[in-house]
């Protein structure tokens, strides 16, 4: 028989699996096949993960057939962002420079995933070491948006959210630096969730900026995000900023509906001028169905987060330059043949190996760090982050939640931002203050335009993910939209 | 002579030294930012993890105890601990750092603002020309050296260069590197250029080893590099404000090389200037073989280290709570000890000093006292520094790897004061004890060792050596009272040499007077 991954989810795969109508086993071989189908297209994975994908899924086999209690996340074939470390496959960032680099240990969350019973299908396409919003800074060519192959999936996770979007796994986890997980999730109809900076352990995630990396889920509806959160939010001591908290249920709260709740529209970010129209309209509509449902609606502004993004363009290429100093073709990675000493290694393994974009960003950080600079930049876009977190700490003491576009475009055209850098920084927008602000957010579909989806951000305080979560949940059920791509409804 | 020359150099020219310490936290069991083990040595790459090889992912979490360690080091010598304090980051790439940036402190170290009191005494006291600033004791002087700040960092990797000459880049066909002391803790304490002799230089370094090595945070060794000791050193006329032009000088991997290190550079710089010349500002490398510093590299290009807050740590915060809670575990530092060891044992100031120099020593000496009994600290410390030291330094031991117990040594000391043994037969006896022989009294018994001691018995032997010598006791009686040596020699012939000395002594000058 034929499973369809992309009619199923983590909660089916669990009555299937106990039902018997299907093994682990056939769910793992339903996920490759559909790879070898649609993958040549989409380009979501740098590679499968065969082996490591037989062996759990013959461990959940096994508990089915011994009748033991199945781990949560049972036979779920699962894709991981290719740049968290799982030993038995490559890590290479979609880099040159990591092209052979085999991990030798495990990325924490990713560990905690398949110890929940996740079957690893592979690793995922990404903007090369996270630095991008569509995906095309990869090395191994760009990832398609299974919506329309000649758009961008966006980015940086372009890889993890077309993979859920295609059906090609039915559960992914990328990383969020400046909206690599929420921008994706908005672009290809998936949700798609940044959890609070310390929920989810960084351990094993190749750095991208220290100060605002964050792991988190993609997944088809907001149920499968809550119960992966369940999953990758704990403690670590690993991770020296990693929380320790109680362990929170975010799927028991779920359907307690918005009455009452708190739901500020960010005007200022709203109107923002590069803003679709359209994207606009769609999100203020899901606001009003909120309203209807019970929740109380007002409006709030955040000044400061207009200067989010060229605070970002600094923290983030300033940390980026020094965590990717190590990639020296010294001890892994690819190095520069018939070096004449150590500065020629140097500099030639990195000129090689390292893409544009990667450059730009390694030079901007060097430079804002330097002697002189430092203060003018690297202090200042500090004093920027600190107004932001007050402008959020205003805003969460009269709402619950805030809601913005998660994108204030619907998925753009390959090629189309490519020659213009600060055009493609520009989609981050509505997703960078959140990761300046530590604070959780989430991206949840509300509708299409013009045949493409539209995500909703949904953003609250520190550890208020729970909240974010059953406010998505109410969006979700209030859109009536079934975010499903025409390649797979044509299944 | 060397001593000379310096002598003479700093009668015109006065010194100006600071110097940095390197620690590593050799007392710990982990590194920095990992869990792996702390050692010297061993198979390269063997004690390393993804965390200290700097991995693509790994994070680094520090070590509470490496924090706390370097706080106590504050505490001991009066620096003020930061309320706030954080890690940085140091951006430089070498082969030997793992991650291309080193984890360091920058503005917030731990500790700022201590200081070490040093006592100069002997012949290096003469060489500080002009003591202003100094406070005069009976053997010399002491002086306060300003200490900047205390840091903690991470220690790097160790390269070894192949094919080039003993070792040193120049020449070398290609590198290894060896991550095994990677990530170990390394502490940075940075002195004021307080320092104006060798001899200062050396005790401030030997004073704040023994320091550390009381404190338990590091086997200090120079020779493993567990304590690297770097100098900057500038020499100005007498009465300048202004500071000369410094050199770094490096390698130098004991106290002596320290000392001769400086003399030699002082010198140098005095002949440069002496001569009309220039001294060139540039890090110098001590050659103990050949005795010189030579230049390792020219004034280095302004390096840009790109400090920033290390993200991957939140910052620290002590409060008072925390300060007073390490301060508990502050144990008596060395110079308290010695100074208790005059106040209340009696002990004149040289010994106290060489014991309480010594940690091992110091404790077996204190457990010795407390076997023996306080009223026989002298005699013990006598015996602590005599034979016992002489019988370490011969066999190489330290003094709680001596197979002597301090309730042993305390037992020959009961022996000697209770008039069982005389002194010359307790040397017999103690080195019967250091080749493992056993407990005092049990060796006095073999060797028949025990001192007569009955009044009536050596009466009746005096008596008898009296009687036999008519012609010296008449000598005596007219005043050759030299003779007594021969009576008492004559006594202790008859008593196979058991005799009390001082009861013969004693016999003897009532019998004859």
């Amino acid at each position: 028989m034929t499973i369809d991954l992309s009619s199923h989810s983590v909660r089916s795969i669990r009555e299937g699996l106990l039902s018997k109508d299907f093994s682990a086993a056939e769910l793992a071989d339903a996920a490759f096949a559909r790879i070898e189908a649609v993958d040549g297209d989409v380009h979501a994975f740098n590679a499968t993960s065969k082996e490591l994908a037989g062996a759990a899924a013959a461990r959940i086999d096994a508990m089915v057939a011994a009748g033991e209690t199945l781990p949560p996340l049972a036979g779920v074939p699962t894709a991981f962002k290719d740049n968290m470390n799982l030993v038995g496959t490559k890590t290479t960032c979609s880099s040159k420079i990591l092209e052979n680099y085999e991990s030798v240990y495990d990325c924490t969350a990713v560990r905690l995933m398949l110890d929940a019973g996740a079957v690893p299908v592979g690793k995922c396409n990404m903007d090369e070491f996270a630095f991008g919003s569509s995906t095309e800074n990869s090395a191994y060519g760009p990832t398609h948006n299974p919506w329309d192959l000649e758009r961008v999936p966006g980015g940086s996770s372009g890889g993890s959210a077309a993979a859920v979007a295609a059906g090609e796994a039915v559960l992914s986890l990328g990383s969020d630096t400046g909206g690599s997980i929420r921008q994706p999730g908005a672009l290809t109809g998936t949700v798609a969730m940044k959890p609070t900076y310390g929920r989810v352990s960084r351990y094993g995630v190749v750095a991208f900026a220290s100060s605002l990396d964050q792991i988190g889920p993609f997944s088809k509806t907001v149920e499968e995000c809550a119960e992966t959160m369940n999953v990758i939010c704990a403690h670590d001591v690993m991770d020296a900023t990693s929380v320790s908290r109680p362990a929170e249920d975010f799927t028991a709260k779920l359907r307690d509906g918005v009455k009452g709740l708190r739901v500020g529209v960010v005007r200022d970010l709203l109107d923002l001028e590069g803003c679709d129209p359209k994207v606009r309209e769609r999100v203020l509509e899901s606001v009003e169905s909120l309203e209807a449902l019970g929740a109380e609606v007002g409006e709030v502004n955040l000044p400061s987060t207009q200067y989010g993004l060229p605070a970002y363009y600094i923290i983030g290429p300033a940390e980026a330059s020094s965590n990717l100093a190590r990639f020296d073709g010294i001890r892994y990675g690819h190095r520069a043949q018939d070096p004449t000493d150590v500065l020629d290694l140097y500099m030639r393994s990195r000129a090689e190996g390292f893409g544009p974009e990667s450059i730009r960003r390694i030079m901007l950080g060097t430079y804002a760090l330097s002697a002189g600079y430092y203060d003018a930049y690297y202090g200042q876009a500090q004093k920027v982050r600190t107004l932001i977190i007050r402008d959020f700490e205003r805003a969460f003491a009269d709402f619950d939640v805030l809601v913005t576009p998660t994108s204030p475009t619907t998925a753009f055209k390959i090629g189309e931002k490519a020659a213009d850098p600060v055009s493609m920084y520009l989609s981050d927008v509505y997703t960078i203050p959140v990761n300046l602000a530590g604070i959780p957010a989430v991206s949840v579909p509300c509708g299409t335009v013009d045949g493409l989806p539209v995500g909703l951000q949904l953003m609250g305080t520190h550890f208020s993910e729970s909240t974010l979560l059953r406010a998505a949940h109410a969006v979700e059920a209030a859109s009536g939209f079934v975010p499903v791509p025409p390649m797979v409804a044509a299944l | 002579m060397a001593k000379d020359r310096l002598a003479e150099v700093l009668t015109r020219w006065e010194a100006v030294i600071g110097l940095e310490i390197h620690t590593e936290l050799t007392s710990l069991q982990t590194k920095m930012f990992c869990g792996c083990p702390v050692a010297f040595g061993g198979e390269p790459n063997t004690r390393v993890c993804p965390v200290c090889l700097g991995l693509p992912g790994a994070l680094p979490v520090p070590n509470e105890l490496a924090v706390e360690a370097t706080v106590l080091a504050g505490l001991a010598i009066e620096c003020d601990i930061a309320r706030y304090s954080q890690f940085h980051r140091k951006n430089y790439f070498y082969p030997d750092m793992p991650k291309d940036y080193q984890i360091s402190q920058y503005d917030v170290p731990f500790c700022l603002g201590g200081h070490l009191d040093v006592e100069v005494e002997g012949e290096g006291a003469k060489q500080r020309a002009e003591r202003s600033g100094v406070t005069e004791t009976d053997a010399g002087y002491v002086t306060r050296i300003g200490v900047t700040r205390i840091h903690l960092e991470e220690d790097t990797g160790k390269m070894i260069h192949v094919g080039g000459s003993e070792g040193r880049i120049s020449g070398a066909t290609h590198s290894l590197v060896d991550f095994n002391r990677a990530g170990t803790g390394l502490m940075e304490l940075v002195s004021e250029p307080d320092i104006r002799t060798p001899e200062e230089a050396r005790r401030f370094a030997s004073a704040l080893r023994l320091i550390f090595l009381s404190l338990g945070i590091s086997d200090c060794s120079m020779e493993e590099g567990s304590m690297r000791v770097d100098a900057n050193v500038s020499v100005r006329p007498w009465g300048q404000e202004a500071f000369g032009v410094k050199a770094e000088v490096k390698n130098m991997n004991s106290f002596k090389a320290l000392h001769d290190a400086l003399a030699h550079e002082i010198v140098r710089q005095a002949d440069l200037l002496d001569g009309g010349g220039t001294v060139a500002q540039e890090t110098r490398h001590w050659d103990v073989a050949a005795k010189k510093t030579s230049s390792l590299r020219g004034k280095e290009e302004a390096h840009d280290y790109r400090y920033f807050p290390e993200p991957d740590m939140v910052p620290f915060t002590f409060d008072d709570a925390y300060i007073d809670r390490v301060r508990t575990r502050m144990p008596e530092l060395p110079t308290a000890r010695r100074d208790r060891f005059m106040r209340d044992l009696g002990l004149p100031q040289h010994d106290a000093t060489v014991l309480s120099g010594d940690l091992a020593l110091a404790a077996f000496y204190e457990a010795a006292v407390a076997a023996a009994g306080v009223g026989r600290a002298r005699q013990v410390s006598n015996w602590t520094l005599g034979e016992f030291s002489a019988f370490l330094n011969e066999a190489g031991l330290q003094a709680d790897g001596a197979g002597i117990a301090p309730a042993a040594l305390a037992a020959l000391v009961a022996l000697i004061e209770d008039g069982a043994i005389s002194g010359k037969q307790a040397k017999d006896v103690f080195a019967e004890m250091a080749k493992g022989g056993g407990a005092p009294e049990a060796i006095v018994e073999r060797l028949g060792l025990r001192q007569m001691s009955d009044a009536g018995e050596l009466e009746a032997v005096v008596d008898r050596v009296l009687a036999a010598n008519t012609g010296q006791v008449e000598s005596y009686r007219a005043g050759k009272t030299g003779l007594m040596g021969y009576f008492v020699g004559a006594v202790m012939r008859e008593t196979g040499g058991q005799a009390n000395p001082a009861m013969v002594n004693e016999l003897l000058a009532r019998r004859l007077s």
